[in-house]
């Protein structure tokens, strides 16, 4: 046998559960309160019992560490992140989405720290498409957010941008191309309605279907 | 950046929010921060020649000695040791862009992102996020002459990443080219987003 057939024998050893509970223990160890890494391993668990995932709990209780923040304000800031992550779920399961990815997820709760409500996630997880995946769409959506464009306006672009039909390069293209239009002095919501009306020119018009669709494969 | 900064714009710069620099810097630091692109070519050559050298006979020998088959019995063994070592280990292991960045190779589902910081009083200038653990020491800026300018180029996985720059090991101070979010302390976190789709960074 090889080493690779070790590794394999390893991995089936340790189980997928105790791997992943030695992995947050590691990453917490040393560098976070003791409190801290007990309430963080808890919510962590909590999160994937709930089939949301832990890493960005962990990450949030890293910052808050070397940051300086005191403990009680880390586990806050991390609670929060655990509620966007099941605010974002919950969004994209009501969208149609019945098993939503940990990067779908993880974007939907970032779009929501950025700004945009449940509803807005649903929208543009119910506007993605196989060529458009939900997570590339709100993490699009939470960038333009970031940079100031208006909920109305973000939606409206993400969603135009997918109906467009363009490829997916041209809907990541779109927080550079709102910084580009910020830089020459246009205010983030006139760069993103622009836009919006170039991606809405594009659209193609299928026939007996009014403009605007969302994407028929979804409730 | 290969452009000298008017003088007057050097004066304005320092950590500033985007919206507070002139627009032809803010423009020219957007355009900076693009990933690096590499021919589709140049992974075809360093692909060739790794299986040249892998079909080479002295290779082919050093790998049967390096790897030889090993009984049943030894193979759990050996799983045994290295799990008591990995429930052992007392420091903790960083994620796996937390080693040095410019050391580590971008993988198939990674991209070069150069960031970079205008801060000429800065002593030292360090780049913190979660794609290196928050770890301050992961990724150190370079001052980049004599203009102030900070640089680092990180191979940042595909996916969404939130960052702050640290400088003088003391203040956490934004990105101010990039988009920035509540970092639920009381602060903002820069947002870099990596996506498969031609190397893009959002």
């Amino acid at each position: 046998m090889r080493r690779s057939s070790a590794f394999v024998a390893l991995v089936l050893l340790c189980g997928p559960g105790l791997a992943a509970q030695v992995g947050v223990s590691a990453r917490l160890a040393g560098r976070v309160p003791p409190a801290v890494a007990t309430a963080v391993s808890a919510l962590v668990d909590s999160a994937r019992t709930r089939g949301l995932p832990g890493a960005p709990l962990v990450d949030k209780a890293l910052e808050g560490a070397v940051k300086g923040v005191p403990t009680d304000r880390i586990l806050t800031a991390v609670r929060t992140v655990l509620e966007q992550l099941d605010a974002s779920a919950s969004a994209q399961r009501a969208a149609g989405s019945l098993a939503p990815g940990d990067d779908a997820i993880e974007a939907g709760a970032f779009a929501l720290a950025a700004g945009l409500t449940p509803a807005d996630v649903g929208a543009i997880a119910r506007s993605a498409d196989p060529t458009h995946p939900t997570a590339v769409a709100l993490q699009v959506a939470g960038a333009l957010a970031a940079l100031g464009v208006p909920r109305a306006e973000t939606v409206g672009l993400v969603r135009a941008s997918i109906r467009s039909g363009q490829p997916v390069g041209d809907l990541v293209s779109l927080p550079g191309q709102v910084q580009a239009a910020m830089a020459r002095g246009a205010l983030p919501a006139a760069a993103a309605a622009g836009l919006e009306r170039a991606a809405a020119h594009q659209a193609p018009q299928p026939h007996g279907q009014g403009k605007g669709r969302d994407n028929p494969h979804k409730p | 950046m290969s452009q000298e900064f008017d003088p007057r714009e050097r004066q304005t710069l320092g950590e500033r929010e985007a919206s507070d620099l002139p627009p032809s810097l803010l423009a020219e630091v957007v355009a900076a921060r693009r990933p690096v692109s590499l021919s589709s070519q140049v992974e075809a050559r360093v692909m060739a020649a790794v299986r040249r050298r892998a079909a080479s006979p002295r290779y082919s020998a050093w790998h049967w000695f390096t790897a030889p088959s090993v009984p049943p019995w030894a193979l759990l063994a050996a799983a045994a040791v290295v799990l008591a070592l990995v429930l052992l280990r007392p420091a903790p292991v960083g994620s796996p862009g937390a080693a040095s960045p410019l050391a580590a190779a971008a993988g198939p589902e990674s991209v070069y992102v150069r960031f970079i910081l205008v801060a000429p009083n800065a002593r030292q200038v360090a780049l913190a996020g979660t794609f290196n653990s928050w770890d301050p020491a992961a990724a150190p800026l370079v001052r980049a002459g004599a203009e102030g300018t900070w640089t680092v180029t990180v191979a940042l996985p595909v996916g969404q990443h939130q960052y702050s720059f640290i400088v003088d090991g003391r203040r956490w101070v934004p990105d101010p080219a990039a988009p920035a979010v509540d970092d639920g302390f009381g602060r903002r976190n820069s947002v870099v987003s990596v996506s498969a789709a031609q190397g893009r960074v959002l």
